[in-house]
Formats: C-alpha cells, sequence, structure tokens
C-alpha cells in the first residue's frame, strides 16, 4: 500500500495519508514533551525540594532527544509529503522509536504489578492487616481480602487464555498462511482473530488497572515501584500508532540497486545484523531483559548504591569469568579456580605476614606477583597433566580441585583465619608524586588520539562515500557508515571528555606533591571521592554505594582480552583448537601449547581475583574460593560459550557476569527473598543457553 | 643403510618405506614418487596401507625403515610441522577447516598476517578479508563473505576453499584425503577443477581415495597399493578405468599389463 501510496497511485492514497498524519502526529509529540520538560511543567526524576532551579541529567537527556525525534519526524513527513522512496525507511526508524518508548512506558506498569501479583500468590498475605500497619493505623477502605481474590483469580485466567491463544490458535494460524492455495474450510477469517486478539488486549489492560488500584501499593517490605494508571495512557498514545504505522510501513521494495542495499539500514535489518555478528547475542538480549524488568520494578535499581553493588559483587569473578571463557573457546574446562584462588589468597598472605621461604616477609606488590606466580604454577600442572595424560579436562580439574583444597586445608591448621591485623599494626602504603596520576592520564589521551589517527580516517572514508552516494540518488536516508562514524565520534569525545577530566582533576595539585596510597586500596579499594574537598573537580560518591576499584580493573582485563581473542592470532588458534582441533593442527597451530597457555592465563586471572578479594578483606580462610568454580562456569555459559569449544566471547562473560550480579541484587531489592537466588539463576542459565542456540541457528540461515 | 634417489627429477621420492606398528607390518618395502606438476592417484582397499603411506609423508607416523626424498634431498618428517614447513599441504575430508570460525580465518589460520603496534602484533583483519576473496577466486572459488562461518557450507564448498588456501600459500604438493567420498555429483566435479587448477599452478597432487571413477578423470598416473606392497604404477594412457578398478579390487595386475610392469621394475 505505501508502495502504492509514494509511486502515487490512487489505491493507497489514504493509508500513505494516515502515516504521514501519524508521523506529524509524532513530531508534535516529540515536540511538546521536549517543550513541557523545557518549561519544567513536567519535573522528571527525583527532586528532594520543589525548586525548580536547575535541569538534571534526565530532563537535558529528554529535552535533546524530544528535539533531535522532532525534527527527523518533521523531515520524514515532507519526505512522504513528497513521496520520497526513502521516507520509508525514516518512518520505520520513527515508528520502531516511538514503539520501543511506548513499550517500556506500559512496561513500567505491567511489571510492577504483575509482580506484585507473584508476590501476593507465593505469599498468602492478608492484604487488610498489612494496609494498616503500613499507614500507622488507619484502616483505609480500598480493599478486601475477597476482592484481592478475585483480582488474582482474574489473572489467572487471563494467564489460562493466554496460553491457550498461544498454543492453539497463533500456530494452526501461521501453518495456515504457509499453506498457501490449500484452502481449509474452517479456517478462522483473520477479522475474528484480530477481534479476539484486541478482547484480549482490552482484558490485559482492564487487569492492569484493576491491578493499580487492587493491589496494595505499598506490598509488605517490597520496593516495587508505584504504578500509575495514567501510563496505560501514555504508553498507548504511543504504542499504538506507531504499532499500526510500523505495519504500513515495513514491508519494502527490495531496492533493486546492490549499492543502496547496502546502505539502507531498517530497524530490523540493523538489528538482525548486529545479533548475528556477536556470539553473545543471547546475553545481550538477556540483559536487557532482564535490566529491563527490574529497572521498570523498583526505583532502587538506578540507584547508584544499587549499581555499584552488583558490580563490586561480579568484578573478581568476573575477572575469573575471562579467563574460563577462553578456556572454554579452547575446548577444555576448569573446575579447579575455586581452589586456586584459595591457594592464590593464601600464598599473598602468607607472604605479608609469615614470609615467603627463602624472600622473607615480602611487601605488598612482590607479594601479589608471587601468588600470582604460585597460581599459574598451578594452572600450568593441569594443562600438562591435561596433555599429557590425555583424559577429559573435566576429570583432571576435578581431581585438582579436590588437590589444590587440600592446601588451604592443610596449611592453615583447625579452620583458623589468617588475618593481616594479626601480624601488623597498620595496612601498608606507598608515598607517590602526584605527577604520576598526571602521567597516566596524559598516557590515556595518547592512546585516545592514537585511536582516533588510526580508526576515524577509515570511518570518515566510508562515510563519506556512503553521503556522496545519497547525494547522487536524492536520497536522504541514512546509512550504516555514517551511523558508525558518528557514533565513534560520539564515544571518543566521551573517552576525551574523561581523560581531560582525571587531567584535570590531579593536574590541580602540580607541584610533585606527594599522596599516601594504601596498597589494598590501590588492588581494591573502596572509591569514594575523586579530587579533594572543594576542588573544582571534586566528584563525591554517595555514602552507600560500594564503588570498588576492580570494577575498574575488571573492565579494563575485558578490554584487553576482548582485542587479545579478537584481533591477534593467538586469539585465533584458541578459535580453533577449540573449533576444530584436527584443523588446527594440521595448519600447524600448536594446539598443546595453546590449551596449556589458556590454563595458565585462568589461573593467573584467578590469582589476580585472589588479591582484590584479599585486598578487601584481607584475612584467608580455608575454604576461600568455594563454590565459585560452578559459578564462574554459570557467567561464562550465560555469555555464550559453547561448552564443546570454538565459540563465545568475552564480552559475552561480562554480560554473564552483569546478569548474574544484576539477579543478586535485583532480586533483593524487588523483595524477593534470596533463598530463590539459586533457582533463578538456574532457570536463567538454562534459558540463556536456549537462546544462544536459537539465535546461532537464526544464524546459520 | 644409504638409499639412493630412484627418480632425481620427482618433487617426492620415497624409498623402501617400512612401517611397523609392533608386530604389524602396514608397509613393507613401498616405492613411491610423484613428479613435478602432476596429479597421483593413490588407490587401494580399505587397509590397504595408502593411509599409513601418507601419514608417513605428513609426519603424523615416523618411518621403521626406509628414506623420504623431497624437492632432491633427503628429509626427516618427524610433525605435522616438518611437513608444512616442506610445502605439504593435507586437506582432509573432515579436517580441513574450522566449522565455528569465517572463511577469512580458516584461510589464513596458523599464518595470519599481522602489523605492529608497539610491542604488540594485531592480526591485519582487513587484509585477511580482501585477500581471501582474491586467492579464493584465483583458484575459481567465488565466495559471497569472507566473514561468513564456513559451518553454514556445504562440504564441497569446504574442500575448494582448502584446496584454494593450499594453492595461494605456495605449497609444493597437495594431498586430498578422500576428498569426493561425502560429496554430490556437482560437487565433485568442482573439487575435481580445482584441483586440475592447482597443477595448473604448478603443484602436485596426490589424490588418495578408493573410488577409481573420480579419480581417473583428473590423474596422470596410478599407483595401486596392496596389503603394504606397491602393486604397480601405471600411466593413465596405460590402462583403462575398469582395469585399474579391478586391480584395486582383485589385488593382481592383469595379464595384458604384466609387461609394462616389469620394464618400470627393470628401470
Amino acid at each position: 500500500m505505501m508502495q502504492a501510496y509514494l509511486e502515487n497511485k490512487n489505491e493507497g492514497r489514504n493509508i500513505g495519508l494516515l502515516v504521514t498524519l501519524l508521523m506529524f502526529g509524532f513530531t508534535l509529540i516529540g515536540a511538546l514533551v521536549a517543550l513541557m520538560v523545557l518549561l519544567w511543567w513536567m519535573p522528571l526524576g527525583e527532586y528532594e525540594n520543589i525548586l525548580l532551579d536547575d535541569f538534571n541529567a534526565y530532563e537535558v537527556i529528554v529535552i535533546i532527544a524530544g528535539v533531535i525525534y522532532a525534527v527527523c519526524c518533521a523531515r520524514t513527513t515532507f519526505g512522504l509529503l513528497r513521496r520520497e522512496q526513502s521516507s520509508l525507511r525514516w518512518s520505520q526508524w520513527m515508528f520502531f522509536i516511538a514503539l520501543i518508548i511506548g513499550g517500556a512506558i506500559l512496561l513500567s506498569v505491567i511489571i510492577p504489578v504483575g509482580l506484585k501479583f507473584a508476590l501476593l500468590l507465593g505469599q498468602n498475605i492478608d492484604l487488610r492487616t498489612q494496609i494498616t500497619e503500613e499507614v500507622g493505623g488507619l484502616v483505609p477502605t480500598v480493599l478486601s481480602i475477597g476482592e484481592g481474590l478475585i483480582s488474582i483469580s482474574v489473572l489467572v485466567l487471563v494467564l489460562i487464555a493466554l496460553l491457550a491463544l498461544f498454543v492453539f490458535i497463533i500456530p494452526p494460524l501461521e501453518s495456515l498462511r504457509r499453506m498457501e492455495g490449500i484452502r481449509l474450510i474452517v479456517a478462522p477469517p483473520r477479522r475474528l482473530i484480530q477481534a479476539i486478539l484486541l478482547v484480549f488486549a482490552l482484558g490485559i489492560i482492564c487487569v492492569l488497572i484493576a491491578g493499580i488500584y487492587a493491589v496494595p501499593l505499598h506490598l509488605d517490605k517490597t520496593k516495587i515501584r508505584i504504578a500509575e494508571d495514567h501510563r496505560i495512557l501514555a504508553g498507548l498514545i504511543f504504542f499504538l500508532p506507531a504499532f499500526f504505522g510500523y505495519r504500513q510501513v515495513r514491508q519494502m521494495r527490495e531496492e533493486s540497486d546492490e549499492l543502496r542495499r547496502a546502505v539502507a539500514l531498517t530497524p530490523g535489518k540493523f538489528i538482525r545484523a548486529e545479533l548475528a555478528k556477536s556470539p553473545s547475542a543471547g546475553a545481550i538480549i538477556g540483559f536487557i531483559a532482564i535490566f529491563m524488568t527490574f529497572t521498570m520494578a523498583t526505583d532502587l535499581f538506578l540507584e547508584p548504591s544499587s549499581i555499584a553493588s552488583y558490580l563490586s559483587n561480579v568484578a573478581t569473578k568476573g575477572v575469573i569469568a575471562i579467563g574460563v571463557t577462553y578456556l572454554m573457546i579452547s575446548g577444555e574446562f576448569d573446575l579447579s579456580v575455586g581452589s586456586v584462588l584459595g591457594v592464590a589468597a593464601l600464598s599473598f598472605m602468607l607472604f605479608m605476614t609469615e614470609g615467603a621461604p627463602v624472600l622473607g616477609v615480602l611487601d605488598p606488590i612482590p607479594a601479589a606477583l608471587l601468588a600470582i606466580f604460585v597460581a599459574m604454577v598451578l594452572g600450568a600442572v593441569n594443562g600438562v597433566l591435561l596433555i599429557t595424560t590425555r583424559i577429559p579436562s573435566f576429570i583432571v580439574t576435578l581431581g585438582t580441585l579436590l588437590a589444590y583444597r587440600a592446601i588451604t586445608l592443610v596449611a592453615i591448621a583447625g579452620g583458623r583465619i589468617l588475618r593481616y591485623r594479626d601480624y601488623h599494626a597498620e595496612f601498608p602504603v606507598f608515598v607517590i608524586s602526584n605527577i604520576v596520576f598526571v602521567a597516566l592520564a596524559v598516557i590515556g589521551l595518547a592512546l585516545v588520539a592514537f585511536t582516533a589517527y588510526r580508526v576515524l580516517p577509515v570511518l570518515l572514508q566510508g562515510a563519506g562515500r556512503a553521503w556522496s552516494i545519497r547525494r547522487e540518488n536524492g536520497d536522504f536516508g541514512t546509512s550504516g557508515a555514517i551511523i558508525r562514524f558518528a557514533v565513534f565520534l560520539v564515544i571518543l569525545l566521551i573517552l576525551l571528555a574523561i581523560v581531560l577530566w582525571l587531567v584535570a582533576v590531579f593536574g590541580y595539585h602540580i607541584g610533585g606533591e606527594l599522596v599516601e596510597v594504601g596498597y589494598f586500596d590501590l588492588f581494591n579499594g573502596r572509591v569514594s571521592y575523586i579530587g579533594s574537598e572543594g576542588d573544582f573537580f571534586h566528584l563525591e560518591i554517595p555514602r552507600d554505594a560500594n564503588v570498588r576499584l576492580a570494577i575498574l580493573w575488571w573492565f579494563i582485563f575485558v578490554a584487553i582480552f576482548h582485542i587479545i581473542l579478537t584481533s591477534t592470532s593467538f586469539g585465533n588458534s584458541i578459535f580453533a583448537a577449540g573449533g576444530n582441533e584436527g584443523a588446527a593442527r594440521a595448519q600447524g597451530v600448536n594446539v598443546d601449547r595453546v590449551k596449556v597457555q589458556n590454563f595458565v592465563i585462568v589461573a593467573g586471572l584467578t590469582g589476580i581475583a585472589a588479591i582484590y578479594e584479599t585486598a578487601r578483606n584481607p584475612g584467608v580462610d580455608p575454604l576461600k574460593g568455594q563454590g565459585w568454580e560452578l559459578e564462574v562456569i554459570a557467567m561464562t555459559v550465560i555469555g555464550g560459550a559453547l561448552l564443546t569449544g570454538g565459540y563465545g566471547s568475552v564480552v559475552g562473560s561480562l554480560l554473564g557476569a552483569l546478569i548474574f550480579g544484576m539477579l543478586q541484587t535485583g532480586l533483593v531489592l524487588v523483595g524477593i527473598e534470596s533463598r530463590l537466588f539459586s533457582g533463578t539463576v538456574g532457570v536463567i542459565i538454562i534459558a540463556a543457553v536456549v537462546l544462544n542456540t536459537f539465535v546461532r541457528g537464526a544464524q546459520r540461515n | 643403510m644409504e638409499y639412493k634417489q630412484k627418480n632425481p627429477d620427482a618433487l617426492v621420492d620415497m624409498i623402501d618405506i617400512h612401517k611397523y606398528f609392533g608386530s604389524v607390518q602396514v608397509l613393507r618395502g613401498i616405492d613411491f614418487h610423484v613428479d613435478r606438476q602432476e596429479i597421483v592417484g593413490l588407490l587401494g582397499d580399505n587397509g590397504a596401507g595408502k593411509s599409513t603411506l601418507i601419514k608417513v609423508l605428513t609426519g603424523f607416523h615416523t618411518l621403521t625403515r626406509g628414506q623420504i626424498f623431497f624437492d632432491g634431498d633427503g628429509v626427516d618428517i618427524a610433525s605435522p610441522h616438518d611437513a608444512r614447513e616442506l610445502g605439504i599441504e593435507t586437506v582432509h575430508q573432515d579436517l580441513a577447516l574450522v566449522p565455528l570460525m569465517s572463511i577469512a580465518r580458516n584461510f589464513w589460520l596458523g599464518q595470519e598476517p599481522t602489523y605492529k603496534v608497539g610491542p604488540f602484533h594485531f592480526m591485519d583483519k582487513k587484509l585477511m578479508a580482501s585477500e581471501s576473496i582474491h586467492a579464493l577466486a584465483d583458484v575459481g572459488i567465488h565466495i559471497r563473505d569472507p566473514e561468513e562461518t564456513v559451518g553454514t557450507m556445504s562440504g564441497g564448498e569446504r574442500q575448494s576453499i582448502a584446496i584454494g588456501r593450499a594453492v595461494y600459500f605456495g605449497k609444493k604438493l597437495l594431498i586430498l584425503d578422500e576428498p569426493t567420498s561425502a560429496l554430490s555429483v556437482g560437487e565433485t566435479q568442482k573439487v575435481l577443477d580445482y584441483t586440475i587448477a592447482a597443477k595448473e599452478k604448478g603443484m602436485s597432487v596426490i589424490f588418495i581415495t578408493h573410488n577409481i571413477r573420480h579419480v581417473y578423470e583428473v590423474a596422470d598416473r596410478f599407483t595401486i597399493i596392496e596389503r603394504g606392497h606397491k602393486l604397480g604404477d601405471f600411466y593413465k594412457s596405460e590402462v583403462t578405468e575398469n582395469e585399474v578398478a579391478d586391480m584395486i579390487v582383485t589385488g593382481q595386475i592383469p595379464e595384458r599389463l604384466r609387461l609394462y610392469e616389469e620394464v618400470a621394475v627393470g628401470d
């Protein structure tokens, strides 16, 4: 239809004008939202006092985004009126964005209400007493237990109906569509099915509204967000027209010109291409889904303290997960990381307190290096055992898991905890000139500049080519090359700003001022502020936010090991060793060496993690690290690594670890019992692997 | 014991090759040679010893007795790596490529081009992509996208890429181990075409199979092995397809050909 409209044919006229009108409507909405925020009619975020003398970050983002969206929509409306071919693609993007905004607003109602229903079902709460306690003696007349039960039963019925819908109606419909030509007498007319769907949608909305009022707002001790009914309206205003519009413009004629097709980028193609490129597609989807769920479910999830909490909780495990990913890609498996962590932590602590065999009591940094070396030796033992005996790594590392654990059990007799404070009165510190930090920041600046120098011209060239192609075609459609260039430029500017900021923070005191740094703080200290009090660049981190330096180290390790894996020949040989050992050998890859190296890498990273853990809490007990191996493997598997080898990514392990951490923190925040944590993780692992397999299957086709 | 090269011009000359596994004598004094730019069909029934002979040549097995000459020099091939260094490339039925890796990465596996940034070496991915397209196009293999994973391709396409890779890296000897046994007719024909392309680029080829139909078309010469012994060497002009097939099955040289054989031995 839209194609007909663009070709100025009569039949597509009504639909085309309707879509144009919708697009104009979204122009107005975008402009209106920006204007409302700009004039303080619609304050966003939380204000402690209503002195609206400044915009906060949310508002600035919404104003800028609203204006950009309105401008783009206006241009698209213009394009539709002039019947430009590429306006179809632009309409897709604009409707797609509106769909996401509307969906997100609706989800911010659906998820809290759904969670509250789920909690009610699970807890069998006496609603009246809950409310009474909450408001301190006043008995509100909102609800009786009976009403609560009714709304629950309505929900159950709706869920059953939905299930029935998916099981019985949608699949036959699909198969009917595929069997074109065969006319079945009982084929349900399309209109009927659409009507049923509409009724169900309305039903869900009714239940949502009922849920908002029927379920007590402050349920038990949960911190689930209070759902507001006007969000349903706001969400639908975005969602329904966008849904209609997107369906109309989705059918695009395949452009004949190969070149133009390469430049053309629609939301569907873009997402599919991005997911197909990434081994961690399942993890990306899972990450977004879980992040959205918790963000929608509770306001607390985006608090700095929560973010810091889930990052800090998984940072050390995430470091190990990088190594485990390497090993898993090369087709092997390590169960002994928990025990290696114990031994490394023990050695680190022993070297600083009782002293190393020949060297005596060591300073923290030599002690750390030696402890990491000890861990690497243990890893090398794993690897050498594997390649000499040729028994599966599962068995080898199961054995060493138990054997290495014996080291800590024997060394620390009687289950005692070896504490740093029992030997030294103070934690170790060193004194360093401020200039060192400035120098580090300058090196960072140089790295950013170098990256820009390498990458920017290439991207610019590509963008320029895409631009000229569009010019020739008289087309205003967007293209991947230009977007890539823009995204890279933005990232570069952000990096530059961060580095310049660091230079400014530390350079403020230039003059060789001496700074006292705790060794343990350097490894995994708690970051409470950057820049001293009273500086222009002073940044205070909230008291309850447990930001640990290990988070920074973790991200740095992820970046380094990601580059090694994807951009060096060593990385290539890891993939080959796991993907097809015989082929790798035939091509002259020394598979045995690669595998031993990977065992050493895992153990080395585990040693580093052990240093972080010990620095965070300077004491070692004999069971330190027990049970970590399975958690780390869970993170890796969620991140998309194949247990059979040959596939996976470091970024995936990062996402896997984040999913793990978000679940740990988020479940507590929404008030779901922490006893359910391991059960949830179990479900997530299986779901993630199914998703990964599914996405990989889709990539094949 | 000193061995002398019997065919001084040959690329590969294997003389008096013995290989025992414990008390099992798999190869009992085989002489085998490959001339330059020649396609040799190495034939024999299952268990005749053709795989063992090739594994000796490619360094997977070490010799019990005998001597290998490569390019006129006596060589000691102790590992697959040694064979690779000499320029011997083997394309196995299922061991050729890594299915989960892209074409470009497979193509360059083990010898990735790198560029240096300070002390670090990075793979030159752009060069890998563009060169693999050109190199494969040179032998007539046209691929859509070098980033495509090999797992999505058919058996014939994989074999072709492995052959193209061997040609590109200037190998002297290409060993095709049962390359066509799982391929369709059309794909088999393609692999045979690429084999001829490899020969035209200056390579010698050993084509191992027990299916004479596939190899008869492209091979210049046939070496037939029977229970650890060499039954004989026959140029294509000397024998018919059916005679070769009979020899593989019966292990007997037909009356008509005995004369050629004696002449060859007396040489």
